[in-house]
């Protein structure tokens, strides 16, 4: 009996060693973490459960029979993460370059199913050179296997990817598919045609940090949501994201005790927004000083910064905010801006987090570029997303809120529950200028009369008081008690039940 | 006495006056420019009247407009505090004209001492020490010598046109004076075009040291001691203290005595100060008089136990001065530090912004006294003065004083714009300050660079740590509370826990207990007790039983705590995880994105740097108009500015390079 048991012991300890020390130690050189060094980060000491350790590949041919590695390239099981049940998958670079078999597939499809039937997250931790060869079209049924998976779980349970090592062709397709991902700066790239293509194809010369880099695709096209300095980094940060998040669309979202106040009054929050309408200033203040212990785990800060995303605490229950940032493009939304944000709204609403919303919008943003681009299906998808979202939603007019930028930002008309003015709103169809030069057309020549129009016009709509008499306005709030406003009104929406009619699905302007 | 005083002046000073005046039952009146609409100085006064355009010109020095303000809200009296229209002689005058009350000395002595020559010359005669010099041009390198001899050497020779150390030399003995002569006379001409050159007494390692005088309008004048203004940098004053340390009783009697007869002469009737600078033989001479309220008069107040404020008001309103010279205090010890909106980092360039935390320490009467004119949410504009606070403290001894100040400068806490908080708390920590072993060049010999807060090295980097590892062991003592865990799998927590700060590793055993935590590192214990809450910047409490404060916050995976003076990115994680991140690359600062490209179609309002320039991370680069909005592109790193692409006027595309770095 012993001797069995020794066996499983020796079987278990070259499993752990993947591809073998020297690998592992090449792994390193490339300031990279081993697979299960990863996972040993993530998750809590101790709690890592490791299945199908021993799964090995089904290939006969170009001389794979003999190479079978246990494991075939990938750590998968469960395990918790301060307490809460987490599966994760970690692609091992050291065995066939952390490639994608049939059994690496049916590893993470394994793993994949368990969690869509117990309701936890999916974290994939992504360093794989790609389809296994020599498997030829096992192995891109494999991938298909995956997407399939990933489109499935999709809001029934968060799933977040790690890309730690290159993810290139249609291994790209799975985490694309996932809510969030986190890249490793130097040591990642994602993209669907590597730089030898692009240079066949288009002569560009790029390369792959440039065309596919941490940094390109958390600034330039908005791909990944956030970039870490290294493995360690983003591994413990990881963490810090899961804190915020429910484990499936059947919960709401974790309640963590907090020292904060939700009487705390910030009185700095009244000289917030400037006396001239034309200068910008930075919403984050607000938030930062809004959420519980100035604790706001932002999302994509370097793509389309005039809207700004991320999660926090209010009360100790966890919300989704977004905010035009007027110190970017003025807080316009443009294309970029409404996808990032639309995406995250549609995030929150199926796993049941509150959408706090400030808004200061001067409209959307023009331009042939912004046309040609389609920024109409674009913008409109913040607009769909708001739209039909259920779950409570608290916005907060700080200043402008022009035009339809102001329907879109989660305005009454939207089913807002809750939405609140500080004295210093603007709810009007444009600025005062352009409104004037428009309906008193006639005495633009006049420009004593234009000024006395504009004059008139401020004063009857640069203030939140028509929206009030509408009731479009519940409140008109004093800047410095936003907090509490804000946190009663969530705990008023805690147990919000509201249903879309029953549809396969809804036709968002993709 | 008046019934309504009105105060020309803004910021700290005016806040200063105004609750003085609110004491006395005096109403009173701010004036204030369209940029301060919001200032605090407003908001503290019983009434407040715009006098004009951001600029100072066009309001605060503004006279018509002063007076206008007097007017129409029948003020009796103005208070100038210091700097704007406080030495103006013309002002004083035409408010006498007016019948309104200057609250100062009368414009004969605002003239008399406003003259530097006219004025030494009134100090001769009164019999105050002046700096032997020879104040006609002299011709002959032979005559140099002469006068040289005369006076004693070292002298300082120097040019007529010359400042800032131009054209300045120093001669020892009669073969320097004889060649500085010469030397400093061809390079006056050349650089100024101006060859006259005089001669006077260098003073070696000078400090300087102010005479408080007081004098009513029935011929009282009384001195109250000294102030040590020696810790400067570029003639600023940036700490203040009183007495001072390098005075003896005789010395400090006689500058008080020649600071009386020199008011005297001038008629003085308010407080006013005579600066002296002080050898390092303990000789002094008179440099100037400043006819109005100083910046520090704090620290006399703290150890005299008066209000300098009040007794100017009563003095105006022609009381008599209500103590002899016999009965002026001295008690304890005072120190100042003047807190600035700059950035010692940054060659102390003004920093202007948003005040997005301004958190003073609290106010202690006879310990902490904290002036300030500004407020959380403020906007620190680039038309004023960069002090917004002066910080004072006060103890029995200078060192319990000093003490105060340290923990004082602990306790405050200033974001958005940068301050010289750190720098204040590295120069009150230097032991030749403890020492009181300085002169006017200890600045600029001790910190010859400027200063960074995350350079300076700390006593106690086991302090700093072990905040550090409390804070995140806190953060995962609440994170193991949250709902939804796996009952009986509950996240086990160690108590061995790795911080990595300046390339230095602590390896510390942190137990986490009821207000606090016990630290064990190299078999040594000790312990922290706080009742800190997450979140907060202020962890009070006591580190192996003595009070501390220390200012930590959550960045990313790094805790930056701050105390005394240095700043620390603290890393804490558990040995096995610091045994991974050790094999992490350890990679150079993210290379400057070599463009700053415009985000948007627009104007390019404005440019604010220039080829050459150091610019740092946050500094604004160019102002772009888009959609009638001012956008402010700021720097994304720190670098140099190697080419500006673009003017202002330009419309620009999307991505259009517009600054170049280095």
């Amino acid at each position: 009996m012993y001797s069995i048991i020794r066996q499983l012991d020796e079987k278990r300890a070259a499993a752990r060693m993947g591809g073998g020390q020297k690998r592992i130690e090449a792994q390193h050189a490339k300031g990279k973490l081993s697979a299960r060094e990863r996972i040993e980060l993530l998750l809590d000491p101790d709690s890592f459960e490791e299945w199908d350790m021993f799964k090995g590949h089904r290939c006969y041919d170009f001389g794979m029979a003999n190479q079978s590695v246990p494991g075939d390239g990938v750590v998968t099981g469960y395990g918790t993460i301060n307490g809460r049940m987490v599966f994760v998958f970690s692609q091992d670079f050291t065995v066939f370059g952390g490639s994608l078999s049939e059994a690496h597939a049916e590893k993470i499809g394994k793993i994949m199913d368990h969690a869509l039937k117990v309701g936890a997250p999916v974290i994939g931790l992504n360093d794989s050179g790609g389809a296994r060869i020599q498997e030829g079209v096992a192995s891109l049924a494999g991938y298909a296997d995956v997407f399939e998976r990933n489109v499935l779980a999709s809001g029934v349970i968060p799933q977040i990817s790690l890309i730690m090592g290159p993810c290139a062709g249609g291994a790209v397709y799975s985490p694309a598919m996932t809510d969030f991902i986190f890249m490793v700066k130097d040591s990642s790239y994602m993209f669907v045609t590597g730089p030898e293509v692009v240079k066949t194809v288009t002569h560009e010369e790029v390369t792959a940090e440039e065309l596919g880099g941490a940094i390109t695709h958390t600034t330039r096209s908005g791909v990944a949501d956030l970039a870490f300095e290294n493995d360690v980094e983003a591994l413990m940060m990881t963490r810090r994201l899961f804190s915020f998040i429910p484990s499936s669309n059947k919960e709401k979202p974790p309640i963590v005790p907090t020292d904060d106040t939700v009487e705390r009054m910030e009185m700095s929050l009244d000289t917030l927004v400037p006396v001239s309408p034309n200068k910008p200033y930075d919403i984050k203040e607000l938030i930062v000083k809004v959420v519980d212990e100035s604790d706001f785990f932002e999302l994509m800060p370097d793509h389309a910064k005039n809207i700004v995303i991320g999660f926090g605490r209010m009360n100790g229950q966890t919300v989704g905010l977004v905010a035009n940032q007027p110190l970017v493009l003025a807080g316009c939304l443009d294309i970029r801006s409404a996808i990032k944000a639309a995406r995250f709204v549609r995030f929150c609403d199926a796993f049941n987090i509150p959408i706090v919303t400030f808004v200061d919008v001067p409209g959307f943003m023009p331009g042939t570029a912004q046309e040609y681009g389609g920024i109409i299906k674009h913008g409109a998808k913040l607009l769909y997303a708001y739209a039909e979202c259920t779950v409570p939603k608290v916005t907060l007019i700080t200043r402008k809120a022009y035009g339809g930028a102001y329907d879109v930002m989660s305005s009454k008309h939207l089913r807002g529950d809750v939405n609140f003015a500080w004295p210093s709103a603007e709810i009007a169809v444009m600025g005062p200028k352009g409104a004037v030069e428009i309906i008193f057309r006639e005495e633009k020549s006049d420009p004593a009369k234009i000024t006395a129009r504009e004059k008139e016009y401020k004063e009857k709509f640069a203030n939140p008081f028509i929206a009030g008499h509408r009731g479009f306005i519940d409140d008109v709030i004093m800047p410095h008690e936003t907090r509490k406003r804000i946190c009663r009104s969530l705990a008023m929406l805690r147990e919000k039940k509201l249903e879309n009619p029953w549809r396969k699905h809804g036709n968002i302007p993709l | 006495m008046f019934h309504k005083i009105l105060i020309a002046n803004r910021g700290e000073i005016a806040c200063r006056v105004i609750k003085t005046a609110r004491k006395m039952g005096i109403r009173t009146v701010a004036v204030y420019s369209e940029a301060d609409k919001n200032a605090r100085h407003v908001e503290l006064a019983d009434e407040a009247v715009c006098i004009g355009p951001p600029p100072s010109k066009e309001s605060y020095l503004a006279m018509d407009g002063i007076i206008a303000a007097c007017k129409q809200t029948g003020a009796e009296a103005v208070h100038p505090g210091y700097g704007f229209l406080s030495e103006n002689e013309e002002f004083s005058r035409r408010l006498e004209q007016e019948g309104i009350v200057f609250i100062g000395p009368k414009h004969e002595s605002i003239a008399a001492m406003g003259d530097k020559i006219a004025s030494k010359k009134l100090a001769r005669d009164a019999r105050v020490n002046t700096i032997p010099g020879y104040n006609d041009p002299i011709e002959m390198p032979a005559h140099a010598v002469e006068i040289a001899r005369k006076i004693g050497y070292p002298v300082m020779i120097k040019a007529s046109a010359g400042g800032g150390g131009r054209g300045l030399r120093v001669a020892w003995n009669d073969k320097e004076a004889a060649e500085g002569f010469a030397s400093c006379r061809t390079e006056a001409k050349n650089a100024f075009g101006d060859d006259r050159v005089f001669i006077e007494k260098f003073v070696e390692e000078p400090r300087h040291i102010e005479i408080q005088v007081l004098g009513d309008a029935h011929g009282n004048v009384v001195y109250l001691w000294e102030r040590e203004c020696s810790i400067q940098r570029r003639h600023q004053k940036v700490i203040e203290e009183a007495p001072s340390p390098f005075l003896d009783e005789a010395t400090r009697r006689a500058m008080g005595e020649q600071a009386v007869a020199l008011a005297t002469a001038v008629r003085y009737q308010s407080a006013g100060t005579v600066e002296f600078v002080v050898g390092k033989d303990k000789s002094f001479f008179f440099l100037e008089m400043n006819t109005r309220l100083q910046v520090e008069h704090p620290v006399t107040e703290l150890i005299t136990g008066l209000d300098l404020v009040e007794l100017m008001i009563r003095v105006a309103a022609g009381e008599a001065l209500p103590f002899t010279q016999e009965q002026v205090r001295r008690e304890g010890w005072a120190i100042e530090c003047r807190i600035n909106a700059e950035d010692p980092f940054r060659n102390f360039l003004p920093s202007t912004g948003r005040l997005v935390r301004f958190m003073p320490p609290d106010q202690d009467p006879g310990a902490v006294r904290v002036d300030t004119g500004v407020f959380e949410g403020d906007e620190i504009s680039i038309y004023y003065d960069s002090m917004i606070a002066k910080l004072i403290t006060h103890g029995g001894t200078r060192d319990q004083a000093i003490a105060r100040m340290h923990d004082a400068l602990n306790g405050f806490v200033i974001r958005g714009i940068s301050s010289n908080l750190a720098f204040q708390a590295a120069l009150s920590r230097h032991p030749r300050f403890i020492a009181g072993d300085f002169n006017t060049g200890f600045i600029a010999e001790e910190f010859p660079k400027g200063f960074h807060p995350s350079t300076l090295l700390h006593d106690d980097p086991l302090l700093l740590a072990s905040v550090a590892a409390y804070a995140r062991r806190r953060y995962i003592y609440r994170a193991v509370r949250t709902t939804g865990q796996l009952k009986g799998h509950e996240r086990r927590v160690g108590n061995e826990w790795v911080v990595l700060m300046q390339n230095q590793s602590f390896h510390l055993t942190v137990n986490l207990v009821h207000g606090g935590c016990d630290i064990t590192y190299q078999g040594e214990s000790s312990c922290l007790r706080t009742n800190w809450k997450l979140g907060e910047i202020l962890l009070r409490g006591t580190w192996n039983g003595t009070h501390i404060c220390v200012q930590v916050e959550r960045m990313g995976l790094k805790y930056r705590v701050m105390h005394w003076g240095t700043q620390v990115d603290a890393i804490v994680m558990t040995g096995r995880a610091a045994e991974l991140l050790a094999l992490m690359p350890d990679k150079p600062p993210p290379d400057l994105s070599k463009f700053l490209l415009s985000p948007m179609p627009g104007l390019l309002t404005e440019i604010t740097v220039k080829p050459g320039q150091e610019v740092r991370a946050g500094e604004n680069l160019v102002v772009i108009e888009a959609m009638k909005m001012q956008n402010i592109l700021k720097a994304e790193n720190d670098g140099v500015v190697a080419e500006v692409m673009a003017k202002p006027g330009d419309s620009l595309a999307v991505d259009q390079p517009i600054v170049k770095f280095r």
